[in-house]
Order: C-alpha cells, then sequence, then structure tokens
C-alpha cells in the first residue's frame, strides 16, 4: 500500500493538464463560510433584523455600552502588574514527591532519560501548550526522600531541586520548547496523526536566554566545562559527593537532546506514520540543510 | 484524490523501519549542538584539582564530606505528626586536632572561637534546624562551618611603624584641637558669668 501511492501520484503529474490559470478549481465542500443570500421567500420581510427599534433601524449603541452607567471595561482599573501577562510564559508545578511515586508506581521507566514527553505519557499530568504553559517547572518538595538516579529534562528546576537530584546521583538540565513544539510533546500520537514533520525546536526567547545560558540553572545551551564546575559548587554548598556520570552502565541513561531536538531518537523533519509502521524521512537538499541549521 | 497527491509528493525517499533500539543510539547533531558552541577546552575543569588543597598555607572553604560524620534528628518546635516523625535536624561532627583539611594555624582560633560548641572528646558539633527540610539543613550546617573556619582564619593586620607614626599624629592633633575648644568654651563661660 506504502509503495504504490508514489506510483500513482507520479501517473498524475504525467498525464493532468498542466498547471494555469484556466485549469484552477476551489476545492469542493470548502468548509470556508458561505454568506447565505437574505432573500424572502414571499413577501418583503424584516431580513432578519426583527421588529422597530434600534435593532431594525442601525441605531445600536456602541459594544460594552450598558445604558449609561460605567461599563465594566471601564470600572475596573487597569493596573501596572497586569501589564504584558498576555505574553507571560506560565511554568506548572511538578514537585519531586509525585516524581518519586510516579517512578515507585512504575509509571516512568528509570532505565532511559525522563523528559516533558515520558511525565506528560503518564497522564498524571497535563499540560496545556494553548494556555501560555511552556512545560514543567520540578519544585522541591519531596526533596528529602527523593532516592532516585534519575536523568531528567525539565523546563524549570530550582537550587534545591537540582542539589536533590544530582545527590542521588542523577542528572538534571533545563531545556527550553516553543509553543508548537510543546504540541508535539503533549499529544504526541495526535501530532503523528496530522502527518506534520517534526518541527525544529527554536532558541529560547530573549528574557528566558539567560536563564538556559545558566550553568547554574543546568541551561541546555550552558557551556559543559562550567556546568561542571556549578555541579562541584552545589555539591560541596550541599553536602554531597558530586555525581559521576562516566561509569559504563549508565551510557544509555545520561543523555542529552541536540537543542533543536524535541523527541529522544528522532530527527527535526521526520514525518512518523503511526498506521504504516514507518518514519519518513526528507532527502530534498533544502529540506535537509534547513532541518540541521 | 488530491490530499493523496500532496502526501506522496513529499515521500522522496526510502521508508525506513520502525526499530527502537536502533533509534535511541542515534545521535542528531544541529549547528547549534553544544560541540559546535563550545569547542573543546584546551583545559577541562577537574574536580581532583579542588578535592586535596595546600592545607598549610589558607583555607579554601573545600570541605571533605567523608572526614564528616553527618547525623540527622527530630527537629523541635511545633508541626505535630510531622515534626515527631521527619528527621530534618542535622548535626555536623568532626574531631578538630586530626582533621587534615583544616590548615594548623587556625585550628588554636577555631578552638577558642567555638568552645562552646566544642565537646570533651574535641569534636566540633555544628547544628541546624532552621528550615523545614533536612537538604536545606544541611547546607545550613556546612555553611556556619565554613564561616566559623573563615572567621578563625582572619589574621589581623600588619601595622607598619609609618602608619603608627601617623597615628600618633592624628592623636596628638585630635588632642590639640580637643583641649583648644575645651578652653574656648570655658571662656565663654567665665564672660557670661562675668568673671575677669
Amino acid at each position: 500500500m506504502a509503495s504504490k501511492v508514489p506510483e500513482k501520484a507520479l501517473n498524475l503529474i504525467r498525464n493532468y493538464p498542466r498547471v494555469a490559470l484556466n485549469g484552477l478549481k476551489p476545492i469542493e465542500n470548502d468548509y470556508r463560510y458561505k454568506s447565505k443570500p437574505r432573500r424572502s421567500r414571499m413577501k418583503a420581510t424584516q431580513s432578519g433584523r426583527g421588529n422597530k427599534g434600534q435593532g431594525q433601524r442601525m441605531t445600536l449603541p456602541r459594544i460594552g455600552f450598558e445604558g449609561g452607567n460605567t461599563p465594566f471595561y471601564l470600572r475596573i482599573p487597569k493596573e501596572p502588574y497586569y501589564r504584558g501577562h498576555h505574553l507571560r510564559r506560565e511554568y506548572p508545578p511538578f514537585s519531586l514527591l509525585q516524581l518519586q511515586r510516579m517512578i515507585d508506581l512504575n509509571r516512568v521507566n528509570i532505565d532511559e532519560p525522563i523528559d516533558l514527553n515520558s511525565i506528560v505519557n503518564t497522564n498524571i499530568i497535563k499540560i496545556n501548550p494553548g494556555d501560555q504553559e511552556f512545560g514543567i517547572n520540578l519544585t522541591d518538595e519531596g526533596a528529602d526522600i527523593f532516592q532516585s538516579k534519575v536523568c531528567i529534562e525539565v523546563q524549570w528546576a530550582s537550587e534545591a531541586t537540582i542539589a536533590a537530584i544530582e545527590r542521588n546521583g542523577g542528572m538534571i538540565t533545563t531545556r527550553y520548547y516553543n509553543t508548537e513544539c510543546l504540541e508535539a510533546i503533549c499529544d504526541t500520537l495526535g501530532f503523528f496523526a496530522r502527518g506534520i514533520p517534526i518541527p525544529r525546536c527554536p532558541l529560547p526567547p530573549r528574557d528566558a536566554f539567560e536563564y538556559y545560558t545558566n550553568p547554574d540553572s543546568r541551561g541546555y545551551l550552558a557551556d559543559p566545562e562550567l556546568v561542571k564546575k556549578s555541579r562541584f559548587k552545589l555539591a560541596q554548598k550541599y553536602g554531597y559527593e558530586p555525581p559521576n556520570y562516566d561509569t559504563e552502565n549508565d551510557s544509555e541513561l545520561f543523555k542529552m537532546k541536540d537543542p533543536r531536538q524535541i523527541f529522544f531518537g528522532l530527527n527535526p523533519g521526520w514525518i512518523v506514520s503511526m498506521k504504516d509502521k514507518a518514519i519518513i524521512k526528507p532527502k530534498d537538499p533544502d529540506y535537509v540543510e534547513y532541518y540541521e541549521s | 484524490m488530491l490530499k493523496c497527491a500532496c502526501n506522496a509528493l513529499f515521500r522522496r525517499s526510502v521508508t525506513t523501519e520502525y526499530n527502537a533500539s536502533k533509534i535511541l543510539s542515534s545521535g542528531f547533531k544541529s549547528k547549534i549542538s553544544l560541540d559546535n558552541l563550545y569547542p573543546k577546552n584546551d583545559q577541562p575543569f577537574k574536580g581532583e584539582k579542588h578535592s586535596s588543597p595546600k592545607s598549610d598555607e589558607f583555607f579554601s572553604g573545600m570541605i571533605p564530606l567523608k572526614e564528616l560524620s553527618i547525623q540527622c534528628n527530630r527537629s523541635s518546635g511545633p508541626g505535630g505528626q510531622n515534626v515527631n516523625k521527619v528527621n530534618t535536624k542535622v548535626e555536623i561532627r568532626f574531631h578538630i586536632d586530626s582533621a587534615t583539611w583544616i590548615p594548623e594555624w587556625i585550628k588554636p582560633k577555631l578552638k577558642e572561637q567555638q568552645e562552646n560548641r566544642i565537646n570533651k572528646n574535641g569534636e566540633l558539633i555544628v547544628v541546624s534546624e532552621k528550615t523545614r527540610k533536612q537538604i536545606l539543613n544541611q547546607a545550613d550546617c556546612l555553611d556556619k562551618l565554613r564561616q566559623m573556619i573563615f572567621t578563625a582564619a582572619i589574621k589581623p593586620k600588619e601595622i607598619t611603624p609609618e602608619q603608627i607614626e601617623l597615628q600618633k599624629k592624628r592623636e596628638e592633633k585630635a588632642n590639640m584641637l580637643r583641649i583648644q575648644e575645651k578652653r574656648r568654651r570655658s571662656m565663654l563661660k567665665s564672660m557670661r558669668r562675668g568673671e575677669f
């Protein structure tokens, strides 16, 4: 089935007439809104405007007008702390306690790196990219009882959280995803069903750039040598042996994604077809260059 | 029909089989991967360098945790069942004289300043139950310990003979001015009283 479609398509291209202005036609069953002609059947009627009054006579007041009293949109004062609220990113909290519980109940596999995708796939926590939610904030509640060695990737983490994970020998990275990438991560099967190539993750916006290039917050764009130094310092501060990631047994565990990559093992630009159980990769040099840049 | 054609146009390559183990090991490197952003350093950070400082010269702030004994106990204060059950109080002990990581010249000062925290066996005990979390209390303990050692390591400033001379001159001048002002006040008072 998968192999016949390209043949058919090429056949069509060979036999169809040349694309020109005289050969264009809109798609059948056009889903766009078509304005209905407002004509009455028998005699002239009100044309959907009702009887008498402002509604029929086109003299309705402006939107928001409440008959004279101060309207709602003017009653509420504008405060400076609301400025830009619609542009602010939210990172819903996810505690270490919840994470430990997930691990204990085998909801999440700690032999592989844990990222936002694996956490969301457990269906315990839901991230809504449409509500300005940009990922997970790993809080330090449960830092004392956290005992697992994990390689975890979140979007925000405080110092105590980082210490709690590293003192158990684990690795934590903070990583930025934009809304498009989050839509792919939070509803992966739905995204694959759409047949769109996996997006290439952009760099973080200016106000987040400092956080993600900072070694103290284990940003994914920070200098690895400075991150090592920061790990050592944190270990001295909180009183534990600094973690060692060089052991042979953990070669599968301690992995980091490329800054453009969203899923482990899948490159940006690939299309995953769950129905055909196949991955489609672009070969065109322009596409390849774009997705590898 | 057209939709099918559009999809087919995109498939310019051979489709690959879905193979789980193969996928995990495949590494993707873009132009902004860490290798490209930070080309290899000539002097990478090595933790070993910091683990054994020259102990006789100065205290670097580095504390070897293996040589401390850290104990977690139950904290005091209100809190009901939680405070009764959870071990959030942190106690750090170590024997001062046998500690190789503190320079020798600091030890007498440390013993003198922290007399109240040292027990009969010569062990310095640092306790913290500041926060509700054991991890933060441990950090507080270590912070306290470092502060103790740093304050014990403060060397008094060496004063040069020129500075001593300057100090003397300034003292004499200040004294002179004081006495002048005193005499002036005294004269004023006697004039007001009408004394001659």
